[in-house]
């Protein structure tokens, strides 16, 4: 049955319908104020008692212009939009972003915040990981595991305090390197993190991996096989789990990734379980790279010295006309990026977050264009739920994590 | 070229050979380009073209482009990119070779290009995204509708000439209904 079937039905039916217990076509709309919709989602269901026979995804409501404001406001001041994209990992979003302007720009950054972008990225994939699978063990009432996890979200968004003021919303990047360098107890408190993070794994492991009730209620639940997957275009986890090998980490290296050691986690069916499982794989093999991060950092200028888009040091421009004007004309102005067009794509934590930037020249963008890889995913989930009961589509829902806020932009 | 780039050899040698492939094999009469990745650029001559040239590289067993990443557009008021008004962005990759190919398409006002749907169902809401907020129409689309903005919204807000703070608020949603959708086909 299609989708239009809900268009075609006579409406003067309709009342007499809904006196009807064993009405087959039952319209259940969940959200977009809905506790279990993360954020504003609003899904319409048809079932046919409790079994979802069709299903039809609203979203917009959290639709900010972010494509129109990318147009007008100058790259800089564009990097704070990108956080409230996906908040919960906005550092891989700032550092996607910095990363296509700069490639738009011929900038290589420096080798040692090459490595600690890839550190970043990384610690902020397993904070999406630990929402994703604390918030998804959650709504099917296993709260144990929220509070387990979340601990160590805490620990990261602490770490990520200490290195740029902010927790949620980081712009930590600039174009060409990072607000600040590293503070010196970041090093030890990351290494104690990569220690003692896996102990957390293990126990989450232990409470839900060979759990009866996880497994009744996440195998066979939310499938998407491989050729769907393929057909909807989703990416990330939660195309590894439909059994799909690709990790743009692993494939497109990009900084240096080709130089550390991971695997890429595959799984079979492509339901709730395998995504679950996908996404704790994929924690411990972020702790094997920071690991390496950690191990490989170099040190030097966290800077690139390029005087278009070096930011200059504030001693210097309280001290030093011609920086003043710099850091003047930077900010007023905006930095100059000559004219052509980039796609550039990173792994994010939910599956492929490309920018598009399309540059006349000037400050501005003519055209900026964010892939997020929610508004896939969101798209697949209303073919997914199909022949699933109404708690399944909350537990399918969890597990494709989709952020409102980079969903609608 | 930044750092940033996807530098291992094995790599890089898949993209040569996909990009001299494209170049050999589906250059000739279109547009060939590199943007400032390196990466190729094909140019489609016509709407028909575009639907036709997506086909031929969907079925090649060197490229096996088979996976859809992005369809957007970009309007193009100032003409840098020829006559038309909009130019379609489609971003392809190969899951096998890991290659991107963009096709672009120059789209005028009131052209309807094919719609991807039969190819890749997941066009559908990307599409109805380029619909939202170029006013751009598909040919063949299930259900071209707006998405993200409001169905009572009235214009295209990423056309240029959109002011960025036109506002158009609405107190309160669209009460639920049956039947037929109402189609804003009439915002142009």
């Amino acid at each position: 049955m299609g989708k239009d079937d809900i268009n075609q039905w006579d409406p003067s039916l309709d009342g007499k319908n809904l006196t009807d217990f064993y009405n087959p076509n039952v319209l259940i709309n969940i959200g977009p104020a809905h506790p279990a919709m993360h954020g504003t989602l609003r899904v319409m269901c048809r079932i046919n008692g409790e079994t979802i026979e069709d299903a039809a995804c609203e979203i917009g409501y959290l639709h900010r212009a972010m494509e129109k404001l990318g147009e007008n406001k100058t790259y800089h001041q564009w990097i704070v939009y990108t956080d409230r994209m996906n908040y919960c990992s906005a550092l891989n979003n700032n550092i996607a972003y910095c990363m296509t302007v700069e490639n738009l720009m011929s900038i290589s950054v420096t080798e040692r915040c090459m490595w600690l972008r890839m550190m970043l990225m990384e610690l902020s994939r397993i904070i999406d990981h630990i929402i994703c699978v604390a918030i998804n063990a959650l709504d099917m009432g296993a709260m144990t595991v929220f509070w387990l996890m979340y601990h160590w979200r805490e620990e990261a968004y602490t770490m990520i305090e200490s290195l740029c003021g902010m927790r949620l919303i980081t712009t930590a990047t600039r174009v060409g390197g990072m607000v600040h360098d590293i503070p010196d107890d970041f090093i030890p408190r990351m290494k104690k993190f990569v220690k003692e993070f896996p102990s957390c794994l293990r126990e989450v492991h232990g409470l839900l991996t060979g759990n009866r009730i996880w497994i009744d209620r996440t195998k066979g639940v939310g499938k998407l096989s491989k050729e769907d997957a393929l057909k909807y275009s989703i990416t990330g986890p939660c195309l590894r789990a439909s059994g799909i090998d690709l990790d743009l980490r692993r494939d497109r290296p990009y900084y240096a990734y080709n130089e550390v050691k991971f695997d890429v986690a595959i799984g079979t069916y492509g339901d709730v379980f395998d995504r679950y499982l996908v996404r704790m794989e994929e924690m411990k093999q972020s702790v094997r790279i920071i690991e390496q991060c950690i191990e490989r950092l170099p040190g030097g200028p966290i800077w690139v010295d390029d005087p278009r888009v070096r930011i200059p040091d504030k001693i210097d421009v309280y001290t030093k006309m011609e920086v003043l004007i710099h850091h003047f004309k930077i900010f007023m102005e905006g930095i100059d990026v000559p004219p052509g067009e980039v796609y550039s794509a990173v792994e994010g934590p939910n599956g492929e977050l490309g920018f598009y930037i399309v540059s006349r020249g000037g400050p501005k963008a003519w055209r900026m264009r964010v892939k997020a890889p929610s508004f896939m995913l969101f798209q697949s989930f209303e073919h997914s739920v199909v022949g699933d009961k109404i708690p399944d589509a909350i537990s399918a829902l969890g597990s494709v994590n989709i952020i409102a806020g980079e969903l609608d932009r | 070229m930044g750092n940033a780039v996807a530098k291992n050899a094995e790599f890089v040698k898949r993209q040569a050979i996909a990009t001299a492939r494209i170049q050999e094999k589906f250059s000739e009469g279109r547009q060939f380009l590199t943007d400032a990745l390196g990466e190729p650029i094909l140019w489609a001559k016509s709407l028909m073209d575009a639907f036709d040239l997506i086909q031929l590289l969907r079925a090649d067993d060197v490229l096996k482009f088979d996976f859809l990443s992005d369809i957007t557009a970009y309007d193009n008021v100032d003409g840098k990119d020829g006559a038309k008004r909009f130019v379609m962005v489609y971003q392809i990759l190969s899951t096998t070779t890991h290659v991107r190919l963009r096709l672009k398409l120059a789209v005028d006002l009131g052209e309807e290009p094919t719609s991807w749907t039969s190819l890749w169902p997941g066009a559908n809401w990307l599409e109805r995204e380029v619909f939202d907020m170029y006013g751009i129409k598909f040919k063949g689309h299930p259900n071209l509708r707006r998405i993200l903005m409001d169905e009572r919204f009235v214009g295209h807000p990423l056309r240029k000439e959109y002011p960025l703070k036109q506002r158009q608020p609405f107190p309160d949603n669209v009460p639920l209904h049956l039947g037929p959708h109402p189609l804003p086909t009439k915002n142009t």
